[in-house]
């Protein structure tokens, strides 16, 4: 989902202006916490499994839930302040409907964590799944926490009770989560077939910078992979054309020999 | 990577291969190569475990949310090719998750980045995964699975042969050619190739059957009966050997059977009356015994009264005339005529356009309407040389022509009816003209009391209707009269029948001055009537025709008298 970056809720205070408030929101919406997590989550159970991912995968998990928070006091402070003008509130609103989404997702995906892990104990490593998968979640876990590196001291030896504990804990967030979507549909009423989106239809790839926003360049990410290709072309092109010039060239002198 | 290997401790080759089918099926293994088709090859190709978040086993819900993201990663990935059906499927979803929509296309971007930290193997090892995650929840059309039909469907391998069940053999063997799932159904299955010429060939009232179809009708009689197309191909042919009656009588009591309550004790009368009581006009020929069941039953009429009669008719049918249909010139035309379609090859585009030409099929509610003038149509051209001309078949026909509805089929039927048969109207329309003249008539020529309070509570009861409904029965009533005489069924009579039929047009005012007693004579003819056409010698079988007249007179609006009518005096139902 959305890390909190630099950004402490506490600094943030009730003189802040709203469209300062929803820029900060819509930027911490668009960290890649909740995509971040769903990748990794696809390694459980597969013979990547270690318990380096699953402690990469609590470290997200516990970022998540942090940025959850802090969002859903923003959001819902400011959706239940009755004196919101109204392009404000369908600007809230918008977001409102992608924070719950997306929390929506991270519940998910904790609970199928939470179920495979629970199948696929690390204790048997012969248990795991052949996917063909070679690397780790490393990157992926970066990514996520935002960081240029992880440097995870390695772990210690697996015991029966850490894996319970981790259970318990996964389970406690599990249901903290639970109350989270709750509250906020309780708190406040949003009606989403009356939101409507900016964005176009169809994603386009943006540039590789993290810190793009909404708006969509039609840059491709993909295009210059296709330069070596084309530049390889154009050389052959050229390389051609320079041996024929030789050939002429040296044909011209042998002629200019011979007479 | 892994391949798959025949597994050891089953116990068959054959069993491996169901059970590796259906764990492609289900999706926890998926082919590398050809990915669309989740069927297990025999030969070297490779296959990869699903990684058990993919997995199906806990069954949890697959959500459309994530269907959009991935279709938008696709769409990313492949630069807005989309196949054609993950087009669709995304326009749709764009439509119905609008509110959604930025939020989905965020995510979408984000988990492509996300992706892009991967090794390369890796995410083209996720790619893979996905996209069979997505072949067997949201399957293209065209997908192949294993646990669809085909030959490579999956079948219990522990399942016992039946044995020794020749008849369940029988039927199978029977039936093989004709199971659109065990052999080709011609000319294409609308299922798979989106094109209805299949349905079209076999509406239930074609006018040209399939040969298929025809075929099915040889295989029993019960076939024959229940495709509507049969039905009256056999009703053709019974018509030409003049027992139609029977057919007509078994398809009466399935109305009976199958109608409404409201109308059930109606229906029940008037089939006695017009097939099981002595002197009816379309008797059917049913033995002493089911004759006494039925008329004991039918003095408290249900829906299965008439079950008796009906069996022994059905199975008169079956051994009689069943047979004799088979070599009857009429089934040998309607084989000869049969259509045998060629089977259709469409190529792949061929297939899409058929896909988006798919409409609809007719209204149920269009569909029944079709139905009814269909048995409109058939009531009308019911054959009246079966009867006599001097009975008004027009009620009768028009129920067990199959008309469903008993009371409103009444008027409209008759009237195209009454258009094809010029000798007919003239009674009728007198009639018409004369209702009151004959109520007089009616009241006053009851004498013996026995039949009165049935035919006044009977024709009481018809005030209701309309009033030339309330005509047409009373002119039943009367018409019973001389049908006793003029009925017939055998051949010889159909010819005396018809040139007596010559009915010269009766003068409106004979019958306001017959006197009451001369109620037989409404349909007098001046003809002689031959010896031969007097079956039912019911009634005294006196040469002299006033005597006839004079007892059918007293005896004659009561003359079929339904038995349980006579012990209640009362009888509302008319």
């Amino acid at each position: 989902m959305y890390t909190a970056g630099a950004c402490n809720t506490k600094q943030i205070g009730p003189c802040c202006h709203i469209f300062e408030l929803q820029e900060k929101c819509r930027f911490l919406l668009s960290k890649p916490v909740v995509a971040c997590y769903r990748h990794l989550a696809s390694y459980v159970g597969g013979c990547t499994d270690s318990l380096q991912l699953r402690d990469e995968l609590r470290q997200t998990r516990e970022k998540a839930l942090t940025l959850a928070v802090s969002i859903c006091n923003h959001l819902t402070s400011h959706l239940r302040n009755k004196s919101l003008p109204e392009g404000q509130r369908k600007e809230m609103e918008l977001l409102w409907v992608a924070f719950s989404s997306s929390l929506e997702l991270l519940h998910v995906d904790m609970c199928k964590v939470f179920n495979i892990s629970d199948i696929f104990s690390l204790a048997n490593t012969d248990a795991l799944v052949q996917t063909g998968l070679q690397g780790g979640g490393s990157e992926v876990a970066a990514r996520a926490l935002s960081l240029p590196d992880l440097n995870l001291a390695p772990n210690p030896t697996l015991s029966a009770g850490l894996e319970s504990q981790e259970r318990s804990t996964m389970e406690q967030e599990i249901s903290q989560m639970d109350h989270m979507i709750d509250d906020m549909e309780m708190k406040v009423n949003v009606m989403r077939w009356m939101v409507e989106p900016h964005g176009p239809q169809y994603a386009e790839v943006l540039s590789s910078s993290d810190s793009a926003s909404l708006a969509l360049l039609s840059v491709d990410e993909e295009q210059p992979g296709h330069q070596p290709p084309c530049q390889r072309s154009h050389i052959h092109v050229l390389l051609l054309l320079f041996a024929v010039v030789l050939v002429a060239a040296t044909l011209s002198v042998c002629i200019i020999f011979f007479t | 990577m892994s391949l798959i290997t025949v597994l050891s401790p089953m116990t068959s080759h054959f069993q491996a291969r169901s059970f590796g089918s259906m764990l492609v099926a289900l999706g926890y293994i998926y082919p590398l190569q050809d990915h669309k088709r989740l069927v297990i090859k025999p030969d070297a190709s490779l296959y990869r475990f699903q990684t058990p978040y993919f997995w199906p086993t806990q069954q949890w819900p697959v959500e459309d949310t994530d269907y959009a993201i991935y279709l938008a990663k696709r769409n990313i990935r492949k630069k807005g090719i989309l196949e054609l059906h993950e087009q669709e499927h995304y326009n749709r979803l764009h439509k119905w998750m609008n509110h959604k929509w930025d939020f989905i296309v965020m995510q979408a971007k984000e988990q492509y980045r996300a992706a892009k930290e991967r090794k390369k193997p890796d995410r083209v090892v996720f790619d893979c995964q996905e996209r069979a995650y997505w072949v067997v929840h949201r399957p293209p059309p065209g997908t192949v699975s294993a646990m669809d039909y085909g030959l490579d469907r999956l079948i219990d391998p522990n399942a016992d042969e039946v044995t020794g069940e020749s008849l369940l053999v029988k039927y199978c063997a029977t039936y093989n050619s004709h199971d659109p799932f065990l052999s080709k159904c011609l000319p294409s299955n609308p299922w798979l190739t989106d094109d209805v010429t299949y349905w079209t060939l076999n509406m239930p009232y074609v006018e040209m059957p399939t040969k298929m179809r025809v075929e099915r009708w040889t295989f029993s009689f019960a076939e024959l009966l229940s495709d509507p197309r049969g039905r009256n191909d056999f009703r053709l042919f019974l018509k030409k050997e003049f027992s139609g009656e029977n057919l007509a009588f078994w398809e009466s009591c399935e109305d009976l059977k199958w109608g409404e309550a409201a109308t059930m004790s109606e229906k029940a009368e008037h089939i006695y009356k017009t097939f099981l009581a002595r002197g009816a006009p379309r008797w059917i020929n049913i033995d002493g015994k089911t004759m006494e069941i039925t008329v004991k039953g039918l003095k408290h009429p249900h829906r299965y009264v008439l079950d008796a009669a009906q069996t022994h008719i059905y199975m008169l049918m079956k051994k009689d005339s069943y047979g004799r249909y088979q070599k009857s010139p009429v089934f040998k035309e309607t084989v000869k005529k049969a259509i045998c379609p060629e089977e259709h090859h469409f190529t792949d585009a061929q297939l899409e356009q058929n896909a988006k030409k798919r409409r609809p099929s007719l209204s149920p509610i269009i569909l029944r309407q079709m139905e009814q003038e269909q048995r409109a149509k058939m009531a009308a051209t019911v054959d009246i040389t079966q009867l006599c001309r001097f009975t008004t078949p027009v009620p009768h026909l028009a129920v067990y022509s199959g008309i469903t509805d008993f009371p409103s089929a009444n008027a409209s039927p008759s009237l195209p009816f009454l258009a094809h048969s010029p000798a007919c109207p003239s009674p009728i329309s007198v009639a018409l003209d004369s209702t009151s003249a004959s109520e007089r008539r009616v009241e006053a020529g009851e004498g013996e009391g026995e039949g009165n309070p049935a035919a006044q509570a009977a024709a009481g009861g018809n005030v209701s209707k309309s009033r030339m409904a309330l005509s047409l029965h009373r002119l039943l009533k009367r018409g019973c009269t001389p049908a006793t005489m003029f009925a017939s069924l055998s051949p010889k009579c159909h010819s005396a029948a018809g040139t007596s039929s010559r009915i010269q047009p009766i003068s409106p005012d004979q019958p306001s001055q017959a006197p009451p007693r001369r109620i037989g004579n409404f349909f007098q003819i001046k003809v002689d009537i031959p010896p031969e056409c007097r079956i039912y010698p019911i009634e005294s079988e006196d040469e002299d025709e006033e005597n006839r007249a004079a007892s059918r007179g007293g005896v004659g609006a009561k003359e079929i008298i339904c038995p349980w009518e006579s012990l209640t005096p009362q009888n509302g139902t008319g």
